[in-house]
């Protein structure tokens, strides 16, 4: 199930950057102005961090995220550290595998600086958070209800193989809690590598 | 009202704002002193018309020089062009007529002045992030564009006449509104004010450029200077010159 759907993801993936890549060899320079959207999907494995003795639970399983976002504003600052914000929002569903076969669904205002870097190789880093539903929630030590928040941050580079379209490589840490709302309310930590595309217009 | 009762209410006057004012966004001119001026109109005798020459185009944002490119060039030339003073004109990579014509030679600088206040967009989308988008239909944004056109007319006599206009404008939006489009047209109306002035100003000197208005200078060897460009930077730039150090042992 988990292989096929990263067999779909990465395939569509390829298949529209076959459709879109020129056919002859051109400067690839990606020209984001205020108002640029991009729309995304990317996928990954979460993978647990158990950061303290108390967290017990190894929850894992694949993650997707479709997203969104606008380019807020010109490049600002000089340097290596020179780039756009942009802001936007995503959902994130995760399936987790383990320690039971288990949802969680959240949807998360993002913030993210995309660096100049080179033309076609762009860094970049964002910060999301937001409301989380899994039934994972009261079924473990960690957590005790279903309603939870997520929090994200991390980074990842893009490489544009055009103009308008990215293939997109990161990690994310993952958190996830319900704010004080019930008790237990010790948190579940993640790791999140992943990989997706991004079309800018 | 119960905050359950009250909840799916906010949330649809919330939705419905978004999608109403959150996607608004309109573009404020900054009035030219010509603006209540009427048009002047002049006539010219088709024979009385002389080509133009465009020799030169310089384009500086915010004080940093740029490539002009050819849509800008067709737009300055049209612009020209819709003034009917010209028999013809010829842009700065085509080849212009002999120069025992009498041809008018045009150099043309235009500075713009860009202000996207990226500062406070970044705080802004912050705040409109944390709220959810609720903030969306409450917090514009801004986009400052001002230009300044100086035009510079030598008449095949060797007389010049100088022209300037400038214009400013801001385009507010909400965050569902922005498009890059919204920029484009933001540059498009500063732009066609500054050349409209431009214009208006031109056709009151209609006489001065009329092919009569000058005899065609004595036929002979003409000279034009040949010099390297000053440095246009200036501020707080440090120039850098590689030293060499000797270290005694």
């Amino acid at each position: 199930m988990k292989a096929s759907l990263f067999f779909v993801i990465v395939s569509l993936g390829f298949l529209l950057c076959a459709t879109v890549i020129p056919s002859q060899a051109e400067e690839i320079v990606p020209r984001l102005t205020v108002g640029t959207q991009e729309v995304g999907l990317s996928a990954g494995y979460l993978l647990p961090n158990r950061l303290t003795t108390d967290h017990t639970t190894k929850q894992s399983g694949p993650a997707f995220m479709p997203s969104w976002a606008i380019v807020l504003t010109d490049p600002i600052g000089s340097g290596w550290y020179r780039g756009q914000i942009l802001l936007g929002a995503e959902i994130v569903y995760i399936q987790f595998e383990r320690p039971e076969v288990t949802h969680g669904v959240g949807f998360t205002p993002k913030i993210k600086y995309l660096f100049e870097g080179t033309h076609r190789l762009r860094p970049y880093i964002e910060f999301a958070g937001g409301p989380f539903w899994t039934d994972l929630g009261d079924r473990v030590p960690e957590e005790s209800s279903q309603f939870n928040f997520i929090l994200t941050a991390g980074g990842g580079i893009s490489w544009f193989v055009t103009s308008q379209l990215s293939l997109n490589a990161g990690y994310r840490f993952h958190h996830i809690s319900n704010a004080g709302t019930s008790s237990p309310n010790l948190g579940l930590n993640s790791s999140l590598p992943y990989g997706g595309f991004t079309f800018y217009f | 009202m119960s905050v359950e009762k009250a909840l799916p209410s906010l949330v649809l006057i919330s939705c419905g704002l978004i999608a109403t004012i959150g996607c608004a966004r309109w573009i404020e001119l900054v009035p030219s002193p010509d603006d209540g001026r009427a048009r002047a109109s002049q006539t010219i005798a088709r024979d009385e018309q002389v080509p133009l020459i465009m020799d030169r185009i310089h384009i500086t944002r915010n004080g940093s020089p740029q490539n002009p490119s050819a849509e800008t060039e067709q737009r300055i030339l049209g612009s020209l062009k819709d003034i009917g003073l010209f028999s013809y004109l010829t842009g700065i990579n085509t080849a212009g007529p002999t120069s025992q014509e009498k041809v008018i030679r045009a150099r043309f600088v235009l500075d713009e002045t860009i202000d996207p206040h990226a500062g406070n967009a970044a705080w802004k989308g912050i705040v409109i992030g944390a709220s959810m988008f609720i903030l969306t239909s409450f917090i514009p944004f801004e986009y400052d564009y001002a230009a300044h056109i100086a035009l510079e007319l030598e008449r095949w006599d060797g007389q010049t006449m100088h022209y300037e206009s400038q214009s400013a404008g801001t385009a507010r939006y909400h965050l569902f509104g922005a498009t890059p489009i919204m920029i484009d047209e933001l540059k498009g109306h500063v732009m066609e004010t500054c050349l409209t002035q431009l214009s208006s100003q031109l056709v009151l000197d209609t006489t001065f450029y009329a092919a009569s208005s000058a005899p065609i200078a004595e036929p002979g060897i003409r000279t034009v200077s040949v010099k390297s460009r000053a440095p246009e930077t200036s501020g707080p730039f440090r120039t850098v010159i590689p030293v060499s150090v000797t270290t005694t042992p």
